[in-house]
């Protein structure tokens, strides 16, 4: 058998390196388990970066984990199930879609773990026929940062304004998105019926599909005067593809997120404005009232995490005491 | 197997007849165990009953798509539908059940017939059309995962009835459903694949295709079979995952046909045709298994995960040439 045995050396060989960046995890007493959906995307880093830190200032022990993709439901019921595992006394969870978690979430319940909705994925509705009590539910008021980039776009064109407003949603089906779509179209038609919004089109969440939806209703509406892109980074597309039709000057183009690209376009002049989230505080606000849940003080169970609107002036000014965040 | 042992008997003959009559590489069996070891010593809550129930209910989805994939890839085909197949059939149970208001049974029917229902028409595509399986598979993958947004608009379809349910979330015994459904599916394709007459002749024909004509097997009737039996435990493995969440929902299973066709050849099926087994499949998936729970007890983050799986990958396949280019030497 002496060859074999060479060649599963090579194999655990392999294994060991793969093993050698984990560092053995033990069970610490009163940790929190923190789910996130992806920590490919600045807005979940900045979450995450905000949770360390309020866990550094309130003395808990935490451990962070997250899928491999925002698309990943079933990976991240698979390592929900795992954290559980680790008994912690409060599961932070980030939930992919309104659903995929509900069995480890009751399961945590069940287990007498503390349950907090990080950046609002749960349906209440559901929760209530599954009989889940959640301690909290944290993150941005999603159809506000529409309204909010509404408000901007009148305020820079004037209640009168006449013209076709392009909305580019996220991807089909997911709430976020549709929440940022409907805000912003609401709103709009309470403040400037003149603004018309001529397509709402889904974009995915992807840069180069809101840059071709921009081109195709640039097309149709050569005389277009505002796109709100439900992130940032189709807001980006959308300036591209704005600026190579030489229209930057005739159109006002909004994104939500204040991810740094925006912030970085907008201190360039190119993107007009962003309604920033603020991830970094939901991430902290998280951590301390779940500090506080423990403790057995109460708790609002609705946490809403104020929206900011990022443009030039703001920026170049930076007298405003929330740009901190903006990470 | 190629064992080069001085003292023949007693481990040669057990290697012989675990091995041989249950078709699998002891190979891929040790690394499960190395494996496992490691992450045993490593983690000190990886070796727990609930744990390993845990692996068990996190395979079952990617199991039973491995099935699919041994079936169709020992057979010299391949089924890149069956991620999307898996989200169009949980969708479809769950419409059923949900807005035409239809009992859990015809629900839970309902998923398997709408994969069987994929997979057919890819069958028949495949042997009737003479367009290739990667295309048709291809095609399908699109198509699928299409008509599940559009029954489902997009929206997770929540609140399946109670029976639904107890598929997914029911313990007997303490043990999950999905899980015993799991296994009891591995068991009975393993067994149909080892010792009957359609699973001999579905290695004939990934083996040699004409010698297999030529002995009389009826292939392209032997393939429609197969691509509709892939699609059939697609739906099953959609039915598991919708009733584990209690709601269809259409983004599910995505990219899932690649981690099953990855199980499937680290457990030792090979790419071109010709040979499998079940069982060497269900150590892939484990070992897969074993490896993503593992490094997330170990909090490892999933991006390390991918590469780990990617590299086990490359490194099963290359044993594998290396066991076969050595006996070719000999």
């Amino acid at each position: 058998m002496q060859p074999f045995v060479a060649k599963i050396n090579r194999f655990t060989l392999a294994l060991g390196v793969a093993m050698a960046f984990a560092a053995p995890a033990i069970a610490e007493d009163g940790e929190y388990g923190v789910l996130m959906k992806t920590l490919a995307n600045p807005f979940w880093g900045a979450m995450s970066q905000g949770v360390e830190d309020g866990a550094k200032e309130a003395g808990v022990k935490y451990f962070l984990q997250a899928a491999e993709s925002d698309q990943a439901a079933e990976p991240q019921l698979n390592l929900c199930n795992t954290m559980l595992e680790r008994k912690p006394v409060a599961m932070i969870t980030a939930a992919i879609n309104s659903t995929n978690l509900l069995p480890c979430l009751k399961a945590a319940q069940d287990a007498g773990i503390k349950v907090v909705d990080l950046d609002g994925n749960l349906d209440q509705a559901v929760l209530d026929k599954e009989g889940i009590k959640i301690t909290f539910r944290i993150g941005s008021d999603n159809v506000a940062a529409g309204a909010q980039g509404a408000e901007y776009l009148v305020e820079k064109l004037g209640k009168d304004a006449k013209g076709p407003v392009l909305v580019i949603e996220g991807l089909s089906g997911n709430v976020t998105g549709q929440r940022r779509a409907q805000g912003f179209a609401a709103r709009l038609k309470e403040l400037a019926p003149g603004l018309e919004v001529v397509a709402s089109l889904p974009g995915d969440w992807d840069r180069g599909k809101a840059a071709s939806i921009t081109n195709d209703i640039l097309t149709r509406n050569p005389d277009l005067v505002g796109i709100f892109a439900a992130n940032d980074g189709m807001a980006l597309g959308a300036v591209e593809a704005v600026y190579a039709a030489g229209k930057g000057d005739q159109v006002t183009i909004i994104g939500v997120d204040g991810n740094s690209d925006a912030v970085k376009s907008i201190k360039d002049g190119r993107l007009n404005a962003s309604v920033a989230q603020l991830p970094y505080l939901v991430g902290k606000q998280a951590v301390e009232n779940v500090k506080k849940a423990i403790a057995g003080e109460s708790v609002t169970a609705d946490i809403a995490v104020p929206t900011l609107v990022l443009t030039k002036d703001v920026l170049d000014a930076g007298k405003e005491p929330m740009l901190q965040y903006v990470k | 197997m190629a064992h080069e042992t001085s003292q023949p008997g007693l481990w040669a003959r057990a290697q012989r007849t675990s091995v041989e009559q249950l078709h699998i590489r002891l190979e891929s069996f040790i690394v499960l165990i190395v494996l496992s070891a490691v992450m045993a010593i490593l983690s000190p809550f990886f070796l727990s009953l609930s744990n390993f129930l845990n692996i068990l209910l996190a395979t079952s989805t990617i199991g039973v798509l491995a099935i699919a994939a041994t079936y169709v890839i020992g057979s010299g085909g391949l089924d890149l539908s069956l991620g999307s197949v898996m989200g169009l059939s949980g969708v479809a149970g769950a419409y059923v059940a949900v807005n035409l208001g239809a009992p859990s049974p015809v629900g839970l029917a309902a998923c398997i017939l709408a994969g069987a229902a994929a997979g057919c028409v890819n069958g028949q595509l495949i042997t009737r059309a003479f367009v290739p399986a990667f295309i048709v598979t291809l095609g399908m993958l699109g198509l699928a995962r299409g008509l599940a947004l559009v029954i489902s608009d997009g929206r997770v379809i929540y609140g399946l009835p109670a029976v639904m349910v107890y598929v997914g979330q029911g313990r007997p015994l303490g043990i999950p459903m999905p899980v015993i459904i799991f296994v009891i599916t591995a068991i009975v394709a393993h067994c149909v694949l080892a010792y009957s007459k359609f699973g001999c002749h579905t290695m004939a024909l990934g083996d040699s295709e004409s010698a297999a004509r030529a002995a009389g097997i009826r292939v392209e009737r032997h393939r429609r079979i197969l691509y509709t039996l892939s699609g059939a435990l697609a739906g099953l493995a959609g039915m598991l995952f919708m009733a584990r969440i209690n709601s269809g929902d259409p983004t599910a299973g995505l990219n899932y046909e690649l981690t099953a066709i990855t199980a499937a050849i680290i457990g030792g099926t090979n790419l071109f045709g010709g040979r499998g087994s079940i069982l060497g499949t269900m150590i892939g998936a484990l070992i897969m298994g074993v490896l993503q729970n593992g490094l997330n007890l170990l909090a490892v983050q999933s991006y390390y995960q991918q590469m780990a799986i990617g590299a086990v990958l490359i490194l099963a396949v290359f044993i594998d040439q290396y066991q076969v280019r050595k006996e070719s030497r000999v």
